[in-house]
């Protein structure tokens, strides 16, 4: 239950980049899988992978009820690489997360479309494999491998924009 | 086969996974070497991606998982009246907190023992802090004096044993001649009247004969024990 809490959380809290809807969408995945797990079939590439996919539909509604808020093109268009600048406008705690490395790039991450964002996620900071990538997100391999590849470029080129150089 | 820039960055993910075969890998690293647009990318990329791997976990909240489970088995059923009164009794049987209460009993059990109370005769009196004080301050003075009793009982004999062996060790470096003879039914020390002791010995022997006596008087037990 801990292990996967912990799993849910950071999932959330970096694709939203705030502790508070990371936390109440921790809450719905879990209230999700508890009442659709007879749904949940070992076809389905393991328990951890079906609860992430539970997980991702969530982010994505959570994104879609939103989305006015954020001033930014629709999910459903030709996708944007990167999201409106307005719409992330810094709160105090984002610009104390700036003064140090990780935190600028959670800043770049929520900069990022959530599909390159969800993509850059689960591999680079889940470590999921492709496999288990491609399954959680629905989309084949290559879609995924284009997606992670466009998805780290982005965030490079937005840590770049903010000052961030390779260390 | 010469790669363009466009197929750098395609490929960018797949030469950092690994994915590229040897000849492809190769090619990619020519070309990111010489290329001012590729070269510079490519490190960017590289650290960012190194930089995620490293980053570690955000704490979860404390809370989480107990909200998560009272959304999803209800909350938890907090017994009233009788119920509670039962659940406690049935708590205070278990054997967790038996252990616990068994051990604080006998602590406190010896506490106001080395205090002085008197178990048989109780006596609201011998509890007050100041008859606790004065009794225990007693104990510690007679334990103190116990103690160094026991240890000048203990420089005694080590200083009689230490004497008796110089004393052998004497006798054993004269020769056979000079040797007094013993004789069973005299004293310690003094020989027959053929061949007269000398006074020095004679003097040694009296000596131990009077500290033996002494320490035979003052703590029997010590001497019975260093001799057995």
């Amino acid at each position: 239950m801990r292990r996967h809490s912990r799993r849910v959380f950071n999932v959330c809290y970096r694709f939203v980049g705030n502790r508070t809807e990371a936390e109440d969408i921790s809450q719905e995945v879990f209230l999700r899988v508890y009442k659709t797990l007879g749904s949940y079939r070992s076809a389905h590439g393991g328990f951890t992978t079906w609860m992430t996919s539970v997980t991702r539909n969530l982010l994505i509604d959570h994104y879609r009820r939103t989305k006015r808020d954020r001033l930014t093109d629709s999910l459903d268009d030709a996708m944007p690489v990167v999201e409106n600048k307005e719409s992330t406008a810094r709160r105090p705690d984002e610009q104390a997360l700036l003064g140090e490395l990780s935190g600028q790039v959670q800043m770049a991450l929520t900069r990022l479309s959530p599909e390159l964002r969800e993509a850059v996620i689960l591999r680079d900071l889940q470590q999921l494999e492709y496999a288990a990538i491609q399954q959680v997100l629905g989309v084949p391999e290559g879609t995924v491998k284009s997606r992670i590849n466009r998805g780290r470029i982005e965030l490079a080129r937005l840590l770049q924009q903010m000052g961030v150089r390779p260390s | 086969m010469t790669w363009t820039c466009d197929q750098i960055e395609a490929r960018l993910s797949d030469y950092l996974d690994g994915l590229l075969a040897g000849a492809e890998s190769a090619e990619f690293e020519r070309h990111a070497e010489g290329c001012a647009q590729c070269g510079p990318l490519l490190a960017s990329v590289k650290s960012l991606v190194s930089e995620m791997h490293a980053m570690k976990e955000v704490e979860v909240p404390p809370r989480l998982v107990y909200t998560i489970l009272d959304q999803t088995l209800g909350p938890r059923e907090t017994a009233t009246g009788w119920k509670a009164f039962l659940n406690f009794i049935r708590e205070l049987a278990s054997p967790k907190f038996a252990y616990g209460a068994a051990s604080v009993m006998a602590t406190l059990v010896i506490l106001v023992g080395a205090s002085g109370f008197s178990w048989r005769k109780p006596k609201l009196a011998d509890l007050s802090p100041t008859s606790v004080y004065r009794k225990a301050d007693q104990k510690i003075h007679l334990g103190k004096a116990q103690v160094v009793k026991y240890i000048s009982d203990l420089r005694v004999v080590y200083e009689i044993q230490s004497r008796l062996r110089q004393d052998q060790g004497d006798l054993q470096a004269q020769p056979e001649e000079t040797r007094p003879k013993s004789a069973p039914e005299k004293d310690p020390g003094q020989t027959d009247d053929h061949t007269h002791a000398q006074p020095r010995q004679q003097n040694r022997a009296n000596e131990m004969a009077r500290q033996m006596e002494m320490l035979a008087a003052e703590c029997p037990m010590i001497l019975e024990r260093s001799y057995r």
